[in-house]
């Protein structure tokens, strides 16, 4: 997967969706964010049997975001990174580069989603490679705007059982109200040294997609959500949003 | 010779009754310029379209791609599949089916007057012709294909290679398969029918019982045109109707999140109603017949029912006279402009 994610890294940098190393200021370095999903500490295995919060089995099948208006700050500037990044991490790890101006930086600062503008775009209009385009399996052709996460697997209620998990949990929230704040910002900054490349990595805890200090996912009741069921999915959203963090 | 062709092709497709709807290695003649698109007696102008013109190529190009099931992905449904042209391009069962016999959410509505919506599907989620394109195709239960890979299937073939370049200068791409698809569909009009002939001043047009109709039609005890009004017999509004008095489908509220919308869908245009069973978002009306008595009956308590639905009461003979004006309200001729170039 790192390799497919150095493709799609390659591929953003000559379609234009994010600043390449090549047009980069004077002085620049390179910014190198890495999302890594994770399963309480360890490296996220989909398909692998999990328990969650309240005992449950549960696999994971499919994990896809979008990140929007991703930004670089410092002293209170911000320098735009990218209007919007995909990331499939069925795989493992998914990383963006930029060139960047060098210096002490302290975060990388976005949103998970799509911005409204693009959100609503004719989706026709991207072409292959762009994170928007239409073979990414994200966007909702019933209301003209993208998942910005689709969270998905299977579980069962009894932790005793022994069973093949059969039941399936389907989570996509979207739309503007689930459109989030992402700031990271690691302890000791992010120094961007002339030529050097300055990794920002992002764990991603899908642990604690199931149960945040926003609320919790109860499987008995609450596993599926198409777009239509605004609490659930601004629950779910508002846990995945928690469940990044930064060294 | 065209439209010899075209009837000719929408009368294999009834009677073969299967899913393959088009021959998309049918000739098409190729005459670029200017689509002269004839607008109805009274209707309003056609909203502009100036980014993509309608030419001659491009609706070509549109109706040649409604017509091929190569834009499923396993080739085996067009979207002409599930919008019959000789049903004023809507489809004849509850729920359309869609590749590998899979069923669609909704009943299939009619395709007419498109020009003048301002939002699509029967919960008005999507907002212009060409984004309404790509839903099919993508939708697990109908194509199940993406319009990338349409695109790329079709590019090299006649005659889409040729009228792409015809019509945009260029390969036919995604961008332009759903801007033809949009073309095309922009010149399915509805306005020619007995009932048109009449408000201009054509007296015999309408049988005396199908004036009757007509009167009972606007009547305050029915007030159908409080909905069904204008140019297209529609309000483009939502209305819960109270079909049901807990709708399982959302309807509007799909879209908006707003718990006052559901169950609300799209008010249907009436034109050429008389060829688009079975009614309603989910096909459970199967003749106008009940149509007509769900409204006298004043429908179920729900909630969020329109305050319009009340009941009524009616002799039988008015709900013939009342069947009889909707009947007149189909089009004497194609809907399909291109056939007759």
């Amino acid at each position: 997967m790192q390799h497919m994610g150095w493709v799609a890294v390659a591929a953003m940098l000559m379609s234009g969706c994010g600043k390449g190393p090549t047009e980069g200021p004077a002085q620049a370095g390179v910014l190198r964010l890495v999302v890594v999903p994770e399963w309480a500490g360890q490296p996220l295995q989909f398909f692998t049997e999990y328990r969650e919060h309240m005992d449950r089995r549960v696999t994971v099948e499919l994990l896809k975001m979008y990140f929007g208006e991703l930004q670089l700050e410092r002293d209170g500037e911000a320098s735009a990174l990218s209007d919007v990044v995909y990331m499939d991490l069925s795989d493992g790890p998914v990383s963006f580069h930029w060139a960047v101006d060098a210096g002490s930086h302290t975060a990388v600062t976005g949103h998970l989603g799509v911005p409204q503008e693009m959100n609503y775009a004719d989706p026709s209009l991207y072409g292959a490679g762009h994170p928007l385009n239409v073979n990414n399996g994200t966007y909702w052709t019933w209301a003209t705007g993208y998942r910005f996460a689709m969270f998905e697997g299977r579980y069962a209620l009894d932790p005793a059982s022994t069973a093949p998990l059969v039941n399936a949990f389907v989570f996509h929230p979207g739309r503007e109200f689930c459109y989030l704040p992402l700031t990271f910002a690691p302890s000791g900054g992010i120094p961007v040294e002339p030529g050097d490349t300055t990794e920002v990595r992002v764990t991603v805890d899908v642990e604690k997609f199931f149960h945040s200090s926003a609320g919790e996912i109860d499987l008995a009741t609450e596993n599926q959500d198409h777009g239509g069921v605004p609490a659930l999915a601004l629950k779910v959203a508002t846990n995945i949003q928690l469940s990044m963090s930064v060294e | 010779m065209r439209t010899s062709v075209a009837l000719l092709a929408c009368g294999l497709l009834v009677l073969s009754g299967c899913r393959r709807d088009a021959d998309p290695g049918a000739p098409v003649a190729v005459v670029d310029g200017p689509f002269a698109l004839e607008v109805p007696p009274g209707f309003p102008p056609v909203p502009d379209n100036a980014a993509y013109p309608m030419t001659q190529a491009s609706v070509q190009l549109g109706r040649a791609l409604f017509f091929d099931p190569r834009l499923s992905r396993d080739g085996t449904v067009a979207c002409a599949s599930c919008h019959f042209p000789n049903r004023a391009f809507s489809d004849t069962v509850v729920l359309s089916v869609g590749i590998e016999g899979r069923l669609g959410m909704r009943n299939a509505p009619p395709l007419f007057n498109l020009a003048w919506h301002p939002a699509f599907f029967r919960d008005g989620g999507v907002p212009t012709l060409e984004q309404l394109a790509i839903a099919p195709i993508h939708d697990p239960n109908e194509m199940d294909f993406n319009i990338h890979e349409a695109a790329q299937r079709l590019a090299n073939e006649d005659p889409y290679a040729r009228l792409s370049q015809l019509a945009y200068g260029e390969p036919l791409t995604a961008f332009l398969l759903v801007r033809a698809l949009a073309s095309y569909q922009r010149t399915l009009l509805s306005g020619w029918s007995r009932y048109d002939r009449f408000r201009q001043g054509d007296m015999d047009a309408l049988t005396g019982q199908e004036q009757r109709g007509l009167e009972l039609f606007n009547s305050a005890e029915l007030k159908c045109g409080s909905c069904h009004g204008g140019f297209d017999f529609t309000d483009r509004q939502y209305h819960n109707i109270g079909l049901y008095e807990l709708s399982s489908d959302p309807g509007r509220e799909r879209i908006s999140l707003d718990p006052q919308d559901r169950g609300r869908f799209k008010t249907p245009s009436l034109r050429n109603v008389a060829l688009t069973a079975p009614y309603m978002h989910d096909g459970t009306l199967r003749t106008l017949e009940e149509v007509v008595d769900h409204f006298a009956g004043g429908g179920e308590a729900a909630p969020n029912k329109s305050p319009l639905i009340t009941g009524f009461t009616m002799s039988e003979q008015d709900k013939q006279d009342l069947i009889a004006f909707l009947n007149s309200l189909n089009d004497e001729r194609p809907i399909d402009q291109v056939g007759h170039y």
